[in-house]
């Protein structure tokens, strides 16, 4: 008996669709549940963020870079100030950079509990997304009490820090990091170690670690399949190199591990913090930067370890207020680019697992 | 032994509804926030000298403020009109104030019905805001 093909079904996914994390469409071209083919189609949370640097002053341009992934904020403020800083040439405070580093890191964990729990959201595990987000409330609540802002945090200047963290803030750190050990294992207790997350997640979506290096992914998506790749260690940024820390690294490759390796990284953040706290030295948070800030002529690269890959500012100034031209290295964008070849021959339930691994935030893909 | 994961889960689910409520009841108990959270923004007109500082601070052009001189030939303010529809409530205004005139509040309540109702009169706002308390 032969069988005959039938026509290929054209589905629409996006982009408002409850597993769509964002404003992301995806034509999924079937072959009965079987996916033959993905257009991702981008662009619909589009801002110009590129073009809008270049009419803002150097410092007017820090509360934009929040709504790039806009789940890490600090991380953004921090890649783009030490831009600056590197093409001006200023030497920040030291317990500016331990400030940076304590938000950073937190920003970290939040946007990984993000990302947990909406991984198990779009396995359809209601209860476990309600606890990841609990937990990050109170990592919203530390950016409230010194930023004044929960999502959109906007706390790092040119130069150090916009506030010093206020009393209340240690002992709400202190609590937080006594009580991870427990979060984590309810996370592992609730969604990691359950039959039906393994059996949607574990060995779903391969992604070898040739495909990842070929393809210029960074981060844990990188992680997760094997290469020990961090920015964090490769190229030192900030006071890391002071830090005792390890870099997660699991040879899953698929989803399962690409979603725990969060956990695994979680742990090394906190290891950081705790690090941090014990050795932040007094002095002032600001450093003397000039009022009106004009770098000097040229161009500048940096690059920081974002939560969901390399993220990256390039900078060219021309000696004025603003800058020429500035051009972001988002991480999740470049991520982005495997979900058509490594969605290719899964069923379409396993699209939505393996975008939900690919933690894609849409502020910062579409930029 | 399957189901041993699923039964942990459940078992956490348990001990989590036996335990203490972690919600707000938002509209009946109102939050108390920090006194850093930038909902809404504030003006001390007297305190205002007119420096234009904030305008220029701004990344979208939010403030547009006018000013006279008074006999003493000091500036006065005199319009200080914000488009909270292009706002992004970053605060940057507010923090290279000299003289603290500009502050941020802590009033979150800001939803309107109206487009023209983004437009406030920073001066008349304070006005009434003095009657109400």
């Amino acid at each position: 008996m032969s069988i005959e093909k039938t026509e290929e079904l054209i589905l629409n996914m996006g982009p408002q669709h409850p597993s769509m994390h964002g404003l992301f469409r995806m034509v999924v071209h079937l072959a009965g549940e079987t996916v033959t083919n993905i257009e991702p189609k981008i662009g619909y949370l589009h801002r110009g963020m590129e073009k809008l640097a270049e009419s803002r002053t150097y410092s007017q341009f820090i509360p934009y870079t929040d709504r790039l992934d806009y789940l890490a904020s600090p991380h953004n403020n921090w890649a783009y100030v030490q831009t600056v800083e590197k093409l001006m040439g200023v030497e920040i405070p030291e317990r500016a950079e331990y400030l940076r580093v304590i938000f950073g890191e937190l920003a970290r964990i939040a946007s990984h509990q993000v990302c947990i729990a909406s991984t198990a959201l779009d396995m359809a595990g209601w209860s476990a997304w309600s606890y990841a987000f609990r937990d990050r409330e109170r990592i919203c609540d530390m950016y409230e009490m010194t930023a004044g802002s929960r999502l959109t945090v906007n706390i790092m200047r040119i130069g150090g820090m916009s506030a010093e963290p206020p009393e209340e803030f240690w002992p709400a750190l202190q609590s937080f990091l006594d009580d991870t050990p427990e979060m984590l294992e309810e996370y592992y207790g609730i969604f990691f170690g359950n039959e039906i997350a393994m059996g949607r997640l574990k060995n779903v979506g391969i992604l070898t670690k040739e495909m990842a290096e070929n393809l210029s992914i960074t981060g844990p998506v990188l992680r997760a399949s094997g290469v020990d790749y961090d920015v964090r260690k490769a190229e030192p940024y900030s006071i890391y190199d002071r830090f005792d820390f390890d870099v997660p690294v699991r040879t899953g490759c698929d989803s399962y591990d690409r979603t725990i390796i969060r956990m695994d990284e979680i742990v090394e953040s906190i290891k950081i913090i705790k690090q941090a706290v014990r050795d932040i030295p007094g002095g002032p948070i600001m450093a003397k930067v000039p009022k009106v800030i004009k770098p000097p002529v040229g161009e500048v690269y940096h690059r920081v370890e974002n939560p969901k890959g390399e993220l990256g500012f390039y900078i060219v100034s021309d000696g004025t207020t603003k800058p020429t031209r500035l051009r972001i290295r988002p991480a999740t964008f470049i991520n982005l680019q495997m979900l058509p070849i490594v969605a290719k021959g899964w069923k379409i339930q396993d699209v939505v697992a393996i975008f939900a691994t690919l933690d894609a935030v849409l502020g910062e893909v579409d930029k | 032994m399957f189901g041993k994961g699923l039964l942990q889960g459940l078992g956490i689910t348990f001990k989590r509804m036996v335990g203490p409520n972690i919600t707000e009841f938002y509209p009946e108990e109102k939050p108390n926030l920090p006194t850093r959270v930038r909902s809404s923004m504030g003006l001390e007109r007297d305190k205002c000298i007119s420096c234009n500082m904030c305008a220029m601070a701004c990344p979208n052009s939010v403030i547009k403020l006018t000013s006279e001189k008074n006999e003493a030939n000091k500036k006065v303010l005199k319009t200080y009109h914000m488009d909270v529809g292009r706002c992004l409530f970053c605060g940057m205004c507010a923090e290279v104030c000299p003289t603290k005139a500009l502050k941020v509040t802590q009033e979150f309540e800001n939803a309107i019905y109206e487009p023209e109702d983004m437009q406030w009169d920073m001066i008349k706002r304070a006005e009434r805001k003095g009657k109400v308390e």
